[in-house]
């Protein structure tokens, strides 16, 4: 991996919405491929602990945007960060958003986020406010959510608890008059509590879907929600929630066991269903 | 060692002696049996006693425990009211070019060294087995069960050992006699007081399965899971939140295998009996065992090792169930260690004397949490881990021991309501179609020591392992679209062939094909 540049706000490269913030990063610490000025740029973020349901969200969500040439911007740390960088990753563009030093996060980050970081350099950048070997500190963090809020012109909230981080970059994002959306979620899902009462309170947006943050974007969606029909779109549906394991599967949908298994099957070996660890399956 | 005269005394007479100062110079030879690790060797315990200064010497490889018999076996002699020469002693444990270990050679030496001092006047004509405490009692030894069948084979029909050995020597076919004391067993053979032989104790009743199939409510795929193990004897891990029937599943398992035959009988008996874990009463093992190690289990226990080296649970499980439950929680290089027999189906320990093989071919069975707090994916109670402690949790798990997985599938807690279903099938008809298919594998692998789909080689796959054209249209896809390694693409068709043997297909269809598919992706 390239070593980080230092860009000021007098930089040509320097991102110009940070310079809404009250207190624009002085220098950004950037390491990557990308042009940083962000030209068109979304924010998603969410919980760490996050439900199946937002993580798929997020991730075709960011799909999405990036396969509409839009650079999703998030931070990198588990749950839904991460699915929103890995959808960006399949599409286009992504830009991860530190809360500290680049060169440490790398140090003490795993190994699955060390190469998910690696792909984001291939493809966009690591941003961080830090020089390269500062450490993180419960400050950093609040510095880096708002900062995630500044460099997009829409900000999603997929998923979030009352006490979550991802509330910081919506209220950052109300502040900067930034566009705000909430993704619905199940009533009495802690996950969801928070995300859920940015939209009661009429704070965010409900986010209905990809195409709606399209348009939020100006931008029309490539094409309709694609449409499966007979069991192949039923048992799609069935999942579109949460994972289920085969029996609930067969039972919501009154298939019997080998009907299913081959449908089943024939999703899984196409990539639209996935097997969990645990042996339940998911939408992709 | 057949050709060889099986017993034999030779006593050099005196009378041939052209001088009166030769005393009488006798060689007694008794069998024993050397055992390593389930390997046995007739062992001829040849004894000299020869004028010359008291001695008393061992050759012929014994280890420090044989060498020990010495001190036992001159207390024992001397405290059971004979005399031990005092005259040059020499045991040779012949052939010598292997070590020998452990006690079980105290009362072939006992006899041998009574024999060729004139105290015993017949020739021992009988395999000797037992270890002597030194005030002469005779004490079992362990690997009574292979000793006594090697010897059988050889064309010894008696076998004289301790009495707690004695059921296990007659339930392989011996005539035993069991003694409590040297005395006992030199009066026997002498002639002075005969015991009668032991009578081969009946066989155990045959077990109740812990855990019938009709007990356990919903869990159709987990059942289908099981069903599908046991007949092909793939192994099989089952992935849930606590309380949803993981272990009553694993438990039920024996319940649909097919009956040990004799064979497998005497081969799992075997391994018990050098575990020294023989029930006295019922000796020859009727019911498929369960091994179910705590995951606190060291490496030397779960594959056995130590010296004198024992089996571990891997090879007690030899023919039957090894169950792993809360898997995640055994430490990692303890589950390393099930590489070999899960690969080999037997397990090598080398040591210094040599190296001891123990059978290991069971059929695993596994359980565990699907997180660190148990709740993932159940709708009772909500997870509360983190990601990267789920991803943790699961590392735990080397790719090699997951790799020898055939079928994995989730156990999702059941609805209360779905806990009183009814029409269940018990697990006597689930047994039903497994023996059937069972008789399919059999047929197919006549004249192969293998016996299961589990069993088979690549090259068998090949001729066995016929896919229909929508099959291969499935099978297709997955090569192409999930990357499946060679292994993979193999336990795929092994696990499909025994899903189709359940249907009674000859091909394997898409279906088959399917099943396989989603208890493994
Ligand atoms: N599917 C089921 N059908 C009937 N009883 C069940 C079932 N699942 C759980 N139980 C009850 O709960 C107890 C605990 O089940 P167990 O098999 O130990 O669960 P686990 O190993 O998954 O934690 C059992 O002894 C049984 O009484
Ligand atoms: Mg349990």
């Amino acid at each position: 991996m390239s070593a980080a540049i230092a860009i000021g706000p007098a930089d040509p490269r320097y991102p110009p919405r940070l310079l809404d913030l009250a207190h624009p990063p002085d220098p950004l610490w950037v390491r990557g491929e990308i042009a940083v000025p962000l030209e068109r740029a979304v924010s998603i973020v969410g919980t760490r602990r996050a439900t199946g349901y937002g993580l798929r969200v997020a991730r075709e969500l960011a799909a999405a945007a990036a396969a509409a040439g839009i650079v999703v911007v998030s931070g990198l740390a588990q749950g839904i960060d991460s699915a929103a960088h890995e959808g960006a990753l399949e599409r286009g563009r992504t830009v991860a958003v530190l809360g500290q030093g680049i060169a440490a996060y790398l140090a003490r980050t795993n190994a699955r986020r060390r190469r998910l970081a690696a792909e984001i350099v291939r493809a966009g950048a690591l941003i961080a406010e830090y020089p390269p070997d500062a450490p993180a500190k419960d400050w950093t963090f609040a510095r880096r959510n708002a900062t995630i809020a500044a460099l997009a012109e829409v900000v999603i909230v997929v998923e979030a608890p009352s006490d979550s981080g991802a509330l910081i970059t919506a209220a950052e994002a109300r502040r900067l008059r930034r566009p705000l959306y909430a993704v619905p979620g199940p009533i009495g899902v802690a996950a969801c509590a928070g995300s859920n009462a940015l939209i009661a309170s009429g704070e965010a947006r409900a986010l209905t879907g990809a195409e709606m943050l399209l348009a939020s974007l100006g931008l029309a969606s490539d094409g309709a929600v694609r449409r499966t029909d007979g069991d192949t779109g039923r048992i799609l549906d069935a999942l579109a929630a949460s994972p289920l394991d085969p029996d609930a599967l067969a039972k919501r949908l009154g298939l019997a066991a080998p009907a299913l298994a081959q449908t089943l099957a024939r999703l899984v070996i196409s990539g639209e269903v996935r097997p969990c660890p645990d042996g339940r399956f998911a939408r992709r | 060692m057949r050709d060889r005269a099986p017993i034999a005394t030779d006593v050099i007479g005196e009378s041939r002696s052209p001088t009166p100062e030769v005393k009488v110079r006798a060689v007694a030879r008794v069998w024993a049996c050397a055992l390593w690790g389930l390997e046995t060797a007739l062992v001829t315990v040849e004894v000299d006693v020869a004028n010359g200064l008291p001695a008393f010497v061992v050759v012929g490889l014994p280890d420090a425990a044989v060498q020990e018999a010495r001190e036992r076996v001159r207390a024992a002699i001397r405290n059971s009211g004979y005399e031990f020469p005092l005259r040059r002693v020499t045991v040779n444990l012949a052939p010598a070019e292997r070590r020998k270990e452990g006690t079980g050679f105290d009362l072939a030496i006992a006899l041998g060294i009574l024999r060729a001092s004139g105290q015993l006047a017949v020739d021992v004509e009988a395999l000797c087995l037992g270890e002597l405490a030194l005030d002469g009692a005779l004490r079992p030894v362990r690997g009574t069960m292979p000793r006594v069948r090697h010897a059988l084979a050889r064309g010894i029909a008696a076998a004289l050992l301790a009495s707690a050995n004695a059921g296990e020597a007659a339930a392989c076919g011996a005539d035993a006699y069991g003694f409590g004391s040297l005395r006992e067993a030199v009066d026997h053979v002498a002639g002075s007081a005969r015991v009668a032989p032991t009578v081969a104790p009946a066989p155990a009743p045959p077990e109740r399965p812990a855990v019938d199939l009709a007990d356990i409510a919903g869990q159709e795929t987990p059942k289908r899971a099981l069903e599908i193990a046991a007949a092909g004897a793939h192994s099989l891990l089952l992935v849930g939140p606590p309380g949803t029937g993981k272990t009553m599943l694993a438990r039920a398992l024996p319940s649909l295998l097919p009956p040990l035959d004799h064979d497998e009988a005497l081969a799992a008996s075997a391994v018990h009996s050098v575990a020294g874990l023989v029930d006295p009463r019922h000796p020859l093992l009727r019911s498929r065992p369960f091994r179910a190690p705590h995951h606190t289990a060291s490496p030397l226990a779960l594959v056995g090792g130590g010296s004198p080296p024992r089996p571990g649970e891997v090879s007690l499980a030899h023919c039957g169930v090894l169950f792993l439950d809360e898997l995640a929680e055994f430490s990692p290089s303890v589950l390393d260690t099930l590489r070999e027999p899960l690969e080999e189906r037997s397990i090598t320990i080398s040591r210094a004397g040599g190296a001891a093989t123990y059978p290991a071919r069971f059929l695993l069975v596994a359980a565990m949490n699907p997180c660190p707090c148990g709740h993932l994916g159940d709708p009772a109670v909500e997870c509360r881990c983190l990601p990267d402690a789920v991803e943790r949790y699961r590392g735990r798990l080397s790719g090699p021991l997951l790799d020898r997985i055939d079928l994995r599938v989730n156990v999702p807690r059941v609805p209360y309501e779905r806990l009183r279903d009814e029409g269940r099938e018990s697990s006597a008809t689930v047994r039903g179609r497994v023996l059937a298919a069972r008789e399919r594998m059999a047929a197919r692998l006549v004249g192969t020591a293998r016996r299961t789909n589990a069993e088979l080689t690549v090259a068998d796959i090949r001729r066995w392992c016929r896919v229909d054209d929508d099959g291969e249209t499935l099978l297709g896809a997955a090569i192409r679209e999930r990357r499946l390694s060679a292994r993979g693409y193999h336990r795929l068709l092994r696990v499909a062939r025994t899903v189709a043997d359940l249907a009674g297909s000859d091909q394997i269809r898409a279906d088959d094909v399917a099943v396989a598919l989603l208890m493994r992706a």
